[in-house]
């Protein structure tokens, strides 16, 4: 096992790795920038270090910034955390030659795995439907072509991209047209890569992901999926387990095959496959997720598993020391993104003072963040304040405490997002469990805080 | 999650609370005044003959800090070809003068209002800053070598290379970010050191202008007299 680990990165996740290490007995370094030396991981850690200035670029994504910090403190593992260089193979490879480890999956996985269009048809191959798709565009001509084949509506996508960014919707040939050189230099200035891909878009489709975890000796598990569908512009904000979209039959298969596949195809470590699911209640895999992820409590909470320390010991090579059967998963969990964004001004993202907070309590909650009273928000990263994760028996229980807690969180200061949860969360779709990822942006967030308001 | 987001240097406040409270409005309009009378000074004082010595230099920013106020200025990154020849430091980062007061300062960007809201805190602070000296600052997180034949005393001009910080076998050059007089040293050769942490006291000569300035000089003649 580790003696010391960096962690590096920031805000809630930062706190979270912090807390893994001490629950194992790991001691831990926090590295942050100038802007987050008032963060709470930082005054929370035993020992913190600045890295660089508020710009991510000189600092969570500087590699000699991160792995210097590391060395000088006497580190033998990096933790990346979600997002910067969590995902990096480069990065990873590096580590490894400054005698540390990755925590995450080994550098030649993270290749392997690096190309989403090379990781479909790889997953393909061993098992996993996909969404009919383009290889690589030369041009636009290719472009146009591919787009015929596969049938309008398409989505035109980075290779290198995630989370949503620097996709665009396409319905007619015109509109590639016109798009195509846009988005060719979006993904060159967004990701320092132009390869472009397209996709078949799914009009009412479900996200929903699998989470596995695979040891370097090829034993695997799956935790269940996550259901992600209620989303902003691509953007998750509410992800909750087991998803309503899936019969029981349905769940044990589509895991089963995606956790079978992942490791017949080499990954180790912990791994989300996202998968879209149509109506007709089909599954079809988009991408593999090589990092922990935002959502990851809610599959903490029905698992018990702390899958930080669990991702920690696969990365020093213990075995997983746990089979299928012993991942029992119980209740259903909703997990919240607390994010500072505005409704009045099409929720722009919002930096400045937290001048009060109190969190939620009661059975089944759990609140992951960084902010206190009088914390500042800075505006270099992104707006995620926190996850309020809530979790019962069932799933009608869960919304009921998921809407009790939002009224006991309290953020002052800052414009939040905490009623457009609550009008979801009052909306009989989501009741229903029929949520699609395009529901919200079509009805419009604000329509949906304003009926909630009456 | 991309978390990366467009850069920007946070002023740095790990040693002053917050201030919640707003200031009661009959104070207001005498810090009014004396904001006032501190861009007045900055502008066209101050900043003109940082602009000057920032073109004669070989740096990439110089950062200049007056009571509770705080004058930065950037080269464009274009700008910066004639000091990349001429320096090991390769990524173009910048060189800071913080004072070791901690607090959080105000930049001159700020709107009006902004100001007032920060300058509650920044009072309390301006007192001790203002007598303060100018630091060079590391450049990285790494271990840090002095230059060899340094010692207190020594005039230095803006830009002088006055160590090194090591990054993975990459050195990273610390250098003085005004004319001056080197001072005390606050990191021990070897030493392991993050970004930011002050390394070398710089005093300043005695025709400088600016209350800080003239605050630090008499610090320097001090630490002269002793040496």
């Amino acid at each position: 096992m580790f003696s010391k680990i960096l962690i590096a990165n920031r805000g809630e996740i930062a706190l979270r790795i912090l807390r893994a290490c001490r629950t194992l007995d790991i001691g831990a370094v926090v590295a942050y920038s100038e802007a987050d030396r008032d963060s709470l991981a930082a005054q929370l850690a035993d020992e913190a270090i600045c890295i660089g200035p508020a710009d991510a670029r000189r600092s969570y994504l500087s590699a000699p910034a991160v792995i210097s910090a590391a060395v000088v403190t006497g580190c033998d593992a990096i933790h990346p955390g979600y997002g910067f260089l969590s995902e990096d193979a480069g990065f990873a490879d590096v580590v490894r030659a400054h005698g540390l480890t990755f925590v995450g999956p080994p550098a030649e996985v993270l290749e392997r795995f690096a190309s989403k269009e090379a990781t479909r048809r790889l997953l393909e191959a061993h098992g996993l439907r996909t969404i009919p798709g383009s290889r690589m565009l030369r041009d636009e001509a290719h472009a146009l072509e591919e787009a015929d084949r596969i049938g309008y509506p398409v989505l035109i996508k980075p290779s290198a991209g995630g989370g949503g960014k620097g996709m665009r919707l396409i319905r007619t040939a015109r509109e590639l047209e016109s798009t195509f050189k846009v988005s060719r230099s979006e993904a060159k200035a967004g990701f320092g890569d132009d390869s472009l891909y397209l996709e078949k878009y799914l009009d009412d489709n479900r996200h929903v992901e699998v989470q596995v975890a695979v040891d370097r000796f090829g034993n695997a598990i799956h935790m269940g999926e996550r259901d992600c569908s209620v989303q902003r512009r691509h953007q998750k904000i509410i992800e909750e387990t087991p998803s309503p979209a899936l019969t029981d039959a349905a769940r044990q298969e589509l895991c089963s095959r995606a956790v079978r596949a992942v490791v017949e195809a080499g990954y180790e470590n912990l791994g989300t496959l996202e998968f879209l699911v149509d109506a007709k209640g089909d599954a079809y895999f988009i991408e593999i997720n090589c990092r922990i992820q935002v959502e990851h409590p809610i599959t903490e909470m029905c698992t018990g598993i702390d899958m930080v320390a669990m991702q920690i010991k696969i990365a020093a090579g213990e075995p997983l020391g746990m089979t299928q059967a012993d991942v029992v998963s119980e209740g259903h969990a909703i997990e919240f993104r607390i994010l500072a964004e505005d409704p009045a001004t099409d929720f722009r993202p919002q930096a400045g003072q937290v001048l009060g907070y109190l969190a939620p309590g009661g059975p089944g909650v759990r609140m992951d963040t960084h902010i206190y009273p009088g914390y500042e928000v800075p505006s270099y990263y992104d707006s995620l304040l926190g996850k309020l994760s809530v979790w019962a028996p069932d799933r009608a229980q869960a919304i009921a405490r998921g809407d009790a807690a939002l009224r006991e969180l309290l953020v002052d200061g800052l414009s939040t997002n905490i009623e457009l949860h609550r009008a979801i969360l009052a909306n009989e779709v989501f009741i229903d469990g029929k949520v699609t990822t395009n529901l919200l942006d079509r009805v419009g967030s604000a329509p949906f805080v304003a009926a909630g308001n009456r | 999650m991309p978390q990366d987001r467009q850069s920007g240097t946070a002023a740095d406040g790990r040693a002053a609370p917050p201030a919640t409270a707003k200031a009661p409005a009959c104070g207001l309009d005498a810090r009014t005044v004396r904001d006032h009378r501190a861009i007045s000074n900055l502008a066209d004082d101050l900043l003109p003959a940082l602009i000057a010595k920032l073109a004669a230099s070989g740096l990439g920013e110089i950062e200049v800090r007056e009571g509770g106020w705080k004058a930065r200025l950037r080269k464009p990154s274009g700008a910066d070809d004639r000091r990349a020849a001429g320096r090991s430091s390769v990524d173009g980062h910048s060189v800071h003068a913080h004072g070791p007061g901690r607090g959080p300062a105000a930049s001159l960007t700020h709107t009006a209002a902004e100001e007032r809201d920060r300058l509650t805190r920044d009072e309390e602070e301006a007192e001790e800053s203002a007598n303060l000296p100018i630091v060079a600052t590391s450049p990285a997180v790494g271990v840090y070598h002095p230059r060899k034949d340094l010692s207190v005393g020594m005039r230095v001009r803006a830009g002088d290379r006055l160590g090194a910080v090591d990054v993975l076998g990459v050195r990273e050059d610390v250098v003085a970010p005004v004319d001056g007089v080197i001072g005390l040293s606050l990191a021990e050769a070897g030493e392991a050191v993050e970004y930011g942490q002050e390394l070398i006291r710089i005093e300043l000569p005695e025709n400088s202008r600016s209350v800080e300035i003239n605050g630090a000089d008499r610090e320097a003649a001090a630490v002269l007299g002793e040496a």
